[in-house]
Formats: C-alpha cells, sequence, structure tokens
C-alpha cells in the first residue's frame, strides 16, 4: 500500500484554513445536533451555497465535521433532557438519562465524548486500511440480509428493555404496527392514513421519539410534582472516574467494532450498531439488572458505536457512489457541484478530496474531545435550572424540533399525541425504548423481507440458503430460544447458594 | 445563593440562543413579506421556493441553485424550505392554496402530474390545471444499467438468455418503473419488479448483484458506469444523451418506449402577469450563468428550458402515451 497520498493528505488537512473549517464544521454540528429535528442534513442544505465558493477539500472538509460534530451533541440532549435527535441515540436514554438523575450526568457525558473519540478514531483508521476491502462486504447485504438484520434487532430491543418482558414485546408490536403508516412502497396502497396526505410517507422517527420520550417525560413531572417537593437534580462529578472508565473500557472496544462494521451497511447501520453493542454489554454483565438504572458501560456502547458508525458510514459514499443516508446524500450533492463524482474512481481521480476528508475525520475527533471537555461542564449546569423554567424550554425545543423535519404543523400536533401516549404508557409500566426502536426497524423488515420474496420469485427458503441471512437467522434462534437453554443448563450444576448468584450470572451468559 | 443560580441560567440563555439562531436561518423564510404582488413592484420581500422532497435529491438540488440565482437576479432573499411527503403531492396542495402572488413558488417533477395519477384515486391526483407553470428547467432521463459479471450488453441479450429478468426500481410510480415495466413487456421478457427506495439503494442492489438490472436517474448511476463496474443497456429519451452519447435509446433498439423525468417552475394559479414575467426574466439569466450551466453538468441534467405551453404540451402528450401503453400492454403500476 503506497502510504504517501495518505501523508499529503494529512499535509492538506494542517493547512490552517482547513483547520479553521474543520473547527466551523464541528461547532456548528455540535450546536445543531443539541436541537433535535434540525439534523446535519438539514443544516448542511442551507450551508451548501456558501461552500460553491470555497475549494472542494475545504467545503467538504467542513461538511463531514457538521455530521460527526451533531453525532456528538445529539448524545447531550439525549442525556440531559432525555431527548434522542436521532435514532441511534435512542439506546443512549435509558442509561444515560439515569445517571443524570443520579447526578452522574457529567460521567455519562464524559464517557460519551471519550466513547465517540475512541470509537471515531477507531473506525477512521479502519476506513484509511480497510475501505475498498469492507466496501465489497457491504455489497453482500441485500434485501435478505436486512431483513434477517432487522428481525434480530427487534429481537434484541425486546431483551434490552428492563421491565416487565410481556410489556417490552407488546409495546415492541405496537411500534411495528405504527411502522406500516403511510402508503404502501410496494403497491401504492393507503395504510391507516385515514385519507390524510400527511400521513402518505407514514410518520417521522423524530415527533415519535420527541413525544414518547421527551414530552412524556415532562407531563409525568408535573404530576409528581404535586405530590411530592420536586428538588433540582444533584450536579455531582463532572468527570467520570478512573473506576467508571475501568468499567468502560472494554464496552468501548467492542462497540467501536460493532459500530465499524455495522456502519458500512447503507440503511439502518448506525440503529443496528447502537441496539447490539448495548444488548452484546449487557448479555456480558456480571449484573445485567443494573442496566437501565444508570450503567456507565450502557452509556459507553451505543455511543462508541454510534459514532464508529457515522464515521464507516463514509465508505459507501467514497469507494461506491452510494449515499447511506440523507446526510450523506448531501455531502455527495456538495461534491457534484464541485465537479467530483463520488464513486469507485475518486481515490485514484481525487486522491487529495479523498485522503483529506478522511484525514480530517482524525483532526475533527480530536477536536472535539477538546472541546467536549469544558463543555461538560457547562451543559450539565443546565440541569441546576428549576424544573419549572426547564420544563417549557425543553417543550420548545421538542415542538420545534419535530416542526423543522419537515416544516409541517401537522407534526407539532403528532408530538403531543405521542407525548400523550407515552405518559399513559409509562402510567402502565410500558417503556417507551422497545416501541421506538421496533418502529424504526419494522420498516426496514417488511421492505427488505418483500423486496427479498421477489428476488426469490416468492420461495421463503431462500432466507436460508443465502449464507449471511442463513446465518444471521441462527443467530435469532439461538438468542431466541437461550432463556430456554439457560433453564436447562444451570440444573447440571449443584443449586447456586444466594450469595454465589453472581458468579453463577458471570459463567452462563 | 441567588448568584450561583443566574450563572447557569445565563450561560443556558447562551446555548438555546445559539441553538435558537440557527433554527431561525432554518426558518427564516416562513414569514414572507406578502404585501407585494398585484400591480405593484415586484418583488418587494423574500421568495419562498418549497420543494415537495427532502433536502439532498435531484429536485431539492435543482430548486437550490435556481432559487440562488433567481435571488441574485431579483436582489431579495429566497429561502428553500423541505415539504416532504406524498411524493410531493403535499407540497403541491400547499403551494395550490397559496397567494398567487409569486411570493411562494415551487419547482415540481413531471412524473407528479405523468405517472403518480396512475397509481392513486382521482381525487388524490395533482392537476397541473391547478398551477401557473413559469417556465421549463431540464430534464432528468433514466438508465437501464446491469453490472459487468452479467454479460448483458443489449435488451436483446436480455431477451435471449430466456430467464426471468428481476428488475430494481427506484420505486412505485416512478418513471424508472414505467419504463422498465413497458420495455420488458414489449419485449416478451419475463421478469419481476423490485422496488427499492429510491436510487441509491436500487444501485446498491445492482452492484451487490441482488438483481438482474436497475433502472435510474443517469447521475445515480454514471459513475459507476464510467468505472465500468456497470454497463448501461438503453436510455429511455427520444435521442441519444450527451453524458452517455454510446449508449443507444430504447427506441433504436426496436423499443417503443420513451419516459422521462423533467422539472419546471410553478406558481399559484392566478399569478399576476407581472410576476411572472419577472421570475421568467430572473430564471433566464439564471440558466445563462456558468456556474448553473455547469451544475447542469455535473448532475447529469440536460437543460429544458422551454415556455409554459411547451411544458403543457409535453405533460398532456406524456400522460396519453403512458396511460395508452399501459391499457395496450395490461400493466398496472400497482400490481
Amino acid at each position: 500500500m503506497d502510504i504517501s497520498p495518505i501523508l499529503n493528505g494529512f499535509g492538506v488537512v494542517l493547512e490552517p484554513t482547513n483547520l479553521l473549517y474543520c473547527l466551523v464544521g464541528v461547532i456548528i454540528g455540535m450546536l445543531i445536533g443539541v436541537l433535535p429535528g434540525l439534523g446535519p442534513g438539514a443544516t448542511i442544505a442551507i450551508l451548501l451555497p456558501i461552500t460553491y465558493g470555497i475549494d472542494p477539500v475545504s467545503a467538504i472538509i467542513m461538511l463531514a465535521g457538521i455530521f460527526y460534530g451533531a453525532q456528538y451533541g445529539g448524545t447531550i440532549t439525549s442525556v440531559l433532557l432525555r431527548l434522542p435527535g436521532e435514532a441511534s441515540s435512542v439506546v443512549t436514554v435509558f442509561d444515560g438519562f439515569a445517571l443524570a438523575r443520579q447526578g452522574r450526568a457529567g460521567t455519562a457525558l464524559g464517557i460519551a465524548a471519550i466513547g465517540s473519540f475512541v470509537g471515531g478514531t477507531v473506525s477512521i483508521i479502519g476506513l484509511t486500511v480497510l475501505a475498498p476491502v469492507v466496501a465489497g462486504f457491504a455489497l453482500d447485504f441485500g434485501p435478505p440480509e436486512y431483513a434477517a438484520l432487522g428481525i434480530l434487532g427487534v429481537l434484541l430491543v425486546s431483551a434490552i428493555g428492563n421491565g416487565n418482558r410481556l410489556k417490552a414485546v407488546i409495546a415492541a408490536c405496537v411500534g411495528l404496527l405504527i411502522a406500516t403508516v403511510g402508503r404502501d412502497t410496494f403497491t401504492g396502497a393507503e395504510r391507516f392514513t385515514f385519507g390524510s396526505l400527511n400521513l402518505a410517507e407514514g410518520i417521522d422517527f423524530i415527533p415519535i421519539a420527541m413525544g414518547l420520550f421527551g414530552l412524556s417525560e415532562i407531563l409525568y413531572n408535573i404530576e409528581e410534582r404535586h405530590n411530592q417537593v420536586h428538588s433540582p437534580a444533584k450536579v455531582g462529578n463532572v468527570w467520570p472516574s478512573r473506576k467508571d472508565l475501568g468499567q468502560a473500557k472494554g464496552a468501548i472496544g467492542r462497540g467501536s467494532l460493532i459500530g465499524f462494521l455495522l456502519g458500512v451497511l447503507p440503511g439502518g447501520g448506525a440503529v443496528l450498531s447502537s441496539l447490539a453493542a448495548y444488548a452484546v454489554e449487557k448479555r456480558r454483565a456480571k449484573q445485567p439488572e443494573r442496566f437501565g438504572r444508570g450503567a456507565v458501560e450502557g452509556v459507553a456502547a451505543p455511543e462508541t458505536a454510534n459514532n464508529a458508525a457515522a464515521t464507516s458510514s463514509f465508505i459507501p459514499l467514497l469507494t461506491l457512489g452510494i449515499p447511506a443516508n440523507a446526510t450523506m446524500a448531501l455531502i455527495f450533492g456538495a461534491l457534484l457541484i464541485q465537479g467530483i463524482q463520488p464513486g469507485p474512481q475518486l481515490v485514484t481521480e481525487h486522491p487529495d478530496v479523498f485522503w483529506g476528508v478522511i484525514n480530517s475525520m482524525y483532526i475533527g475527533n480530536i477536536l472535539l474531545l477538546i472541546m467536549s471537555i469544558p463543555m461538560v461542564g457547562v451543559f450539565v449546569r443546565i440541569l441546576r435550572v428549576r424544573p419549572a423554567i426547564l420544563a417549557p424550554i425543553t417543550v420548545l425545543i421538542t415542538l420545534l424540533g419535530a416542526y423543522t423535519v419537515r416544516n409541517q404543523v401537522y407534526d407539532i400536533f403528532l408530538v403531543i399525541g405521542f407525548g400523550v401516549l407515552g405518559y399513559l404508557m409509562k402510567k402502565f409500566g410500558f417503556e417507551p425504548g422497545p416501541l421506538v426502536l421496533a418502529f424504526v426497524l419494522g420498516s426496514m423488515i417488511e421492505s427488505s423481507a418483500r423486496q427479498s420474496l421477489l428476488i426469490f420469485g416468492g420461495d421463503p427458503t431462500g432466507f436460508l440458503t443465502r449464507p449471511i441471512s442463513g446465518t444471521v437467522l441462527a443467530v435469532v434462534v439461538i438468542v431466541a430460544a437461550w432463556p430456554l437453554i439457560r433453564k436447562a443448563l444451570p440444573r447440571k450444576k449443584p443449586a447456586a447458594v444466594p450469595g454465589d448468584s453472581d458468579r453463577v450470572e458471570e459463567k452462563t451468559p | 445563593m441567588p448568584r450561583s443560580r443566574t450563572i447557569p441560567r445565563r450561560v443556558l440563555m447562551g446555548v438555546l440562543g445559539a441553538t435558537a439562531a440557527i433554527t431561525l436561518t432554518a426558518c427564516g423564510g416562513v414569514k414572507t413579506t406578502s404585501s407585494g404582488g398585484g400591480d405593484g413592484e415586484y418583488p418587494t420581500g423574500n421568495i419562498e421556493f418549497s420543494v415537495g422532497a427532502s433536502a439532498g435529491g435531484s429536485t431539492d438540488l435543482i430548486t437550490r441553485a435556481l432559487a440562488q440565482g433567481i435571488g441574485k437576479e431579483l436582489g431579495v432573499s429566497t429561502p428553500v424550505i423541505n415539504k416532504p411527503g406524498a411524493n410531493g403531492a403535499l407540497n403541491a396542495k400547499e403551494l395550490q392554496a397559496a397567494k398567487p402572488d409569486g411570493y411562494k413558488i415551487a419547482v415540481q417533477n413531471a412524473s407528479l402530474f405523468t405517472i403518480t395519477p396512475l397509481t392513486v384515486t382521482p381525487e388524490e391526483a395533482t392537476k397541473i390545471e391547478d398551477f401557473d407553470v413559469i417556465t421549463g428547467i431540464s430534464r432528468d432521463d433514466y438508465v437501464m444499467a446491469t453490472s459487468a459479471q452479467s454479460g448483458y450488453k443489449s435488451i436483446d441479450d436480455l431477451k435471449k438468455s430466456g430467464k426471468t429478468i428481476r428488475y430494481g426500481t427506484t420505486g412505485v410510480g416512478t418513471g424508472a418503473q414505467l419504463a422498465s415495466a413497458l420495455t420488458f413487456k414489449s419485449a416478451g421478457i419475463e421478469s419481476t419488479a423490485v422496488p427499492f427506495d429510491g436510487g441509491a439503494p436500487a444501485l446498491t442492489a445492482l452492484l451487490g448483484n441482488q438483481v438482474d438490472v436497475s433502472t435510474m436517474q443517469i447521475g445515480e448511476g454514471i459513475e459507476n458506469i464510467k468505472a465500468g463496474k456497470l454497463v448501461p443497456l438503453a436510455v429511455f429519451s427520444a435521442e441519444r444523451i450527451p453524458y452517455l452519447p454510446d449508449v443507444k435509446t430504447a427506441k433504436e433498439q426496436g423499443y417503443e418506449v420513451e419516459v422521462t423525468q423533467y422539472r419546471f417552475l410553478t406558481a399559484p394559479k392566478g399569478t399576476p402577469e407581472n410576476v411572472k414575467t419577472r421570475l421568467l426574466d430572473a430564471a433566464k439569466k439564471t440558466f445563462a450563468t456558468p456556474e448553473y450551466k455547469q451544475f447542469n453538468e455535473q448532475n447529469s441534467l440536460t437543460p429544458m428550458e422551454v415556455s409554459p405551453d411547451e411544458v403543457l404540451k409535453a405533460l398532456q402528450t406524456d400522460t396519453a402515451t403512458y396511460k395508452e401503453q399501459l391499457n395496450e400492454f395490461g400493466i398496472s403500476l400497482t400490481g
């Protein structure tokens, strides 16, 4: 491998103007990440005209900075206000918000920042060394593989819930049902749209997540406050302790790997990676019951994974010319405007762009980590604001965020509707997590499964005979049957003594 | 105590202020000064361009390029607002209801008027009669391609293979679906359509050999065609496309299939003549700039900067032809 273009790429990035664009990009990204709804996609669209006038490499460095900077920013609202701005940070809410309530928001944000940095950097190294190899791997994933992965995802969803397993399954089923709303993309038939054009393309993730997580929490707190005096959340340590870091170490390592691999898949990679990373940590944990109640690994794993995935999602764009998501489509558009066609020939025709972008990510990640350290302290103070002031501001952010996705007032009412639903769910002991995640995976499973059957000519055995989908489905069966297997296994061992239960737990997973 | 409380609050306000500022830029066009219009001076305020698709797609990019040029010509801001939903019908409906004063206009797709009506109920179909067309913009042609390993070079090769061809399309009710369905049916090739959600997944499936052929917009496939990973089989325009000069049209290969996507600038019905003239002039000046021409080339768009009458005629002819051909071959797009 000839490394001189890589080194030249560093030369390009370290030019002061490019460093400046990188800094501007990550700062904007971080700020818009804080506001749910106005995602990196919309921001890049707004800033696109500015990029016409500047050098292509600088433009892309800035836009890429916005993209991964937003991943950092999204964590802040997930942890502090229970507002996941993107599907890939839903999982972070479980333990992140729990930690914030215990006065350990700083720990959560600090761990997330470190995890994101490590995940991002590992992924960039992967991108530098393995991009062409992994790109081929992405192409092996056709509709059958996505369908199988989606099913595995739903199974993981029901496993990560903390309360009643049955209630988690019910919530997940409702999520799957909501995913069917909209015009059927195969026949054009209307499903649950009640003749409304607003529902023709289905419901967006943002109104659902904003309502079920953010608004419902506020509604619930209002009721709580009538019953008891609500003291503002304590803000304890602002930085994770050595013990926290030790606990999170493994989760960050595994999260990086999972995120890098799944992020390469265009379509759903980031969500699946955060989910899978969380599920893996919970399965490995000595005390899985800590998860959902403020486990440090529960924040480290998904945050590392979604950042690693965000970085590796550049692989299909830069090597195959396939934009993995809406934001990538915009970066694709920005490159086109600059006269550069992303695709298989990019690395040979424009090595300065290819390596410039990749190398700028190393720098961008370092900048983000440096900025995060003082910022954690600032953001954590948000929690000291009295709920009477913080709650209305949060509601405003929530509604504004939902509006900016499609610029439709209709979506504001959807948020309120889902807020009420989330409140009722909480009253009756249902968790919103399984619903939201199943919703995200539902449309992926349906369209992939139907595409697969069209490809197979209607023969469902095709799912089993293809190596990757077959393997994934085998894993599904094992995971589903695991509780039964586990029940069967310990019988061979002597019954666990009460004090010994930890060690038994350790052996079984 | 009070002191320690004010600090975090100020910090919070600072953070919120920054985010609010960004949001305001994002929604800057919501409040347009719509006092102008009529016979008076035009424009006196912002002109809002709404897009019936998400940011990043062809319609969005074209709108942004055009809005920038028109804004420069007329000396006003031209915010672009994305209103995706129902394949553009939601945005069309809002535009239809807007005040016809030239302060809210939109670039619309031909397929919304020519193909979508074939897949939805008559009440839901968007009609061109509800809008004033200001000018044609550009054509965005379709190409059918296969992967290099498949060995196919033309539509006839597909026919000779004698197997059922699985073809990816960019979705139900798109020109890609219509063009492929017509080709296969008129060639007598057994085939199954696999609809994907847009061009990127259709391209991915083709590169990964999940489907035998895919039909997509030229801009989506051109780089992989140039790199030799994809082999183009046919384009569906009346004449060959300058960006792919060696690729034969379906007609040249003996199949009477001509399907194109094109875009045009529209305003609500009843927009005053002077406003339309101003907009047309500004659009024409934008079309003539080297930046805009370069934009077309980079996105593989063919200029179709024609008069409103020609746009209307094209829409009518296409609608009639598509309907007739679908009936002739007994094809249902929603099958």
